[in-house]
């Protein structure tokens, strides 16, 4: 057998061993690769910089379970620290049901206090609402009647200040949606902005992004955030490096081994007259 | 103390997932089952909660809430007659409930979000910037790609055979094709994301925990060195 009929039937677990090595290695020494901005990195903290104003309300919506950590969460911190900076309240509800597991874990991470905002005053947690875009049609329409009471203490919401000007989607001035799948911005766009004409900007991973286009595109969403590189240039721009930046080499170095593979597997398909086969 | 355990264990179900890499193996089964059954219960647990706590109070407050929260906890449990035969066609019920108003809910405005206000983004983009070369290459790539795909999946009539068409069909299919490996080039890039994610938990890079990288080495090697080994020995048997 020749080096490229070997090529060719590589078993896969070696594959896979390359994976794990072009991964930990970067972690283990940081390569210190550039990482330059993107436009969808800067265009994301613009919108934060210059269309939300004081007094606006915000709903911050972690919409992906645990299994979209990875991807989203560095996003998630870095907004959220950079909406808390603002004098805005903040709505945090999630129509995924490990959305309130994930932003108890954002929560280990920032205080709002530290910035501080008063729980009730300035941000409330509404928890998980079942139901998918149902459920959004009904939150969108009477915020009160779709929850009766808050995540953290079980209050009734009109007992909280926060909540005493916010009744529907007429009321919110932008919605951020960190998202993986269904429910996401299609449903936020039947929901909210098509019915109410509420803004929005997405954070999703790299799989949803071509799905994402056609709505930056046509201004449906004000900005996009793509995955975990784009999060990694956020938070350069933030000047808040953390977790995105600290795994940005291993994108690199991982980017560059699936190119390299590729290009082995071509040559290897062609070498062994793969095309003839 | 309960925080290391906590630590040991995520580590020892992550690594359990992933020794699927190597090949079917018992620790896969294990993390595998587990993860359902926590993810499964996880779902349940936060749907019976929100009832608890969002009707809490309310169910009781007249007769009608009474009578409405009767009908909605029935039709609820119907979900469940799905795991007998006998009984199987009243899952129908809420199945039929449940798309009928997300169907009702959706087409309401779908019209407007995802066909006219794309359309009309569509109709609106300028051929040429000025003094932006390369969005103009783009917008005009984008007027002859996004009409060519849509006339590709127009099928009735016979100018579907004519010569132009045939240009069209071309253009349009590697439009498709440019798309198809856009999105798997972004589908590698969120794989390998959630892999580093994970991998960063693994090695107790800040702020995932500092006793991850011992608990990792450690169930790492007991881990390879029982699946090894018992491929080992069964192979030295045969």
């Amino acid at each position: 057998m020749s080096l490229m009929e070997k090529l060719a039937t590589l078993d896969r677990r070696y594959i896979y061993l390359l994976a794990w090595i072009f991964v930990l290695f970067p972690l283990l020494n940081p390569l210190g690769l550039p990482i330059p901005i993107s436009n969808d990195a800067r265009s994301w903290k613009n919108y934060i910089d210059e269309n939300v104003h004081d007094g606006d309300v915000i709903i911050f919506a972690p919409m992906y379970g645990v299994s979209g950590m990875p991807e989203l969460f560095p996003m998630s911190i870095s907004t959220m620290k950079h909406l808390l900076e603002k004098d805005v309240k903040i709505v945090v509800v999630s129509f995924w049901n490990q959305g309130p597991l994930v932003f108890n874990a954002l929560l280990n991470q920032v205080d709002p206090a530290d910035y501080g905002k008063v729980y009730g005053e300035d941000w409330i947690r509404l928890g998980y609402v079942p139901g998918s875009e149902t459920a959004m049609g009904s939150f969108a329409a009477d915020i009160h009647a779709t929850i009766a009471t808050d995540y953290v203490e079980g209050k009734a919401l009109n007992t909280f200040p926060i909540m005493a000007d916010i009744n529907s989607a007429e009321d919110i001035d932008l919605v951020v949606s960190i998202e993986t799948g269904t429910p996401g911005t299609p449903e936020w766009m039947r929901q909210f902005n098509a019915p109410f004409g509420t803004q929005q900007i997405t954070g999703c991973i790299g799989v949803s992004v071509s799905g994402m286009i056609p709505y930056l595109q046509s201004g449906q969403i004000g900005a996009l955030m793509p995955g975990l590189t784009t999060s990694a240039e956020y938070e350069i721009l933030l000047g808040k490096p953390g977790l995105a930046v600290a795994g940005v080499d291993a994108v690199s170095t991982s980017h560059i081994l699936v190119i390299l593979l590729v290009i082995l597997g071509n040559i290897a398909y062609f070498a062994t007259g793969g095309s003839k086969k | 103390m309960a925080d290391l355990l906590a630590t040991w264990v995520a580590v020892f179900f992550t690594l359990g997932i992933y020794s699927i890499l190597y090949r079917e193996n018992p620790w896969f089964r294990i993390a595998e089952s587990v993860y359902l059954g926590v993810a499964v219960g996880y779902g349940v647990a936060f749907d019976l909660k929100y009832i608890r706590d969002q009707w809490g109070g309310q169910w009781g407050s007249s007769g009608t809430m009474m009578i409405l929260f009767a009908i909605i906890m029935f039709v609820g449990i119907l979900w469940y007659a799905r795991f007998n035969k006998n009984t199987f066609y009243l899952y129908r019920w809420p199945l039929a409930i449940i798309v009928g108003t997300g169907i009702g809910m959706a087409l309401r405005t779908v019209i407007f979000s995802q066909f006219l206000a794309q359309i009309t983004s569509q109709a609106n983009t300028p051929f040429f910037v000025p003094g932006d070369m390369l969005s103009s290459v783009n917008n005009i790539l984008i007027q002859i790609m996004v009409p060519s795909v849509l006339l590709y999946f127009w099928f009735t009539g016979e100018i579907r055979d004519s010569a132009p068409m045939k240009i069209v069909e071309k253009i349009a299919r590697y439009t498709m094709m440019a798309g198809f490996g856009s999105a798997y080039g972004y589908t590698v890039l969120t794989r390998y994301s959630l892999f580093i994610g994970r991998a960063q938990f693994l090695l107790g890079i800040p702020p995932n925990p500092a006793e991850a990288q011992m608990a990792f080495y450690v169930i790492a090697f007991v881990m390879l060195v029982t699946m090894i080994g018992w491929d080992l020995t069964h192979r030295s048997s045969e």
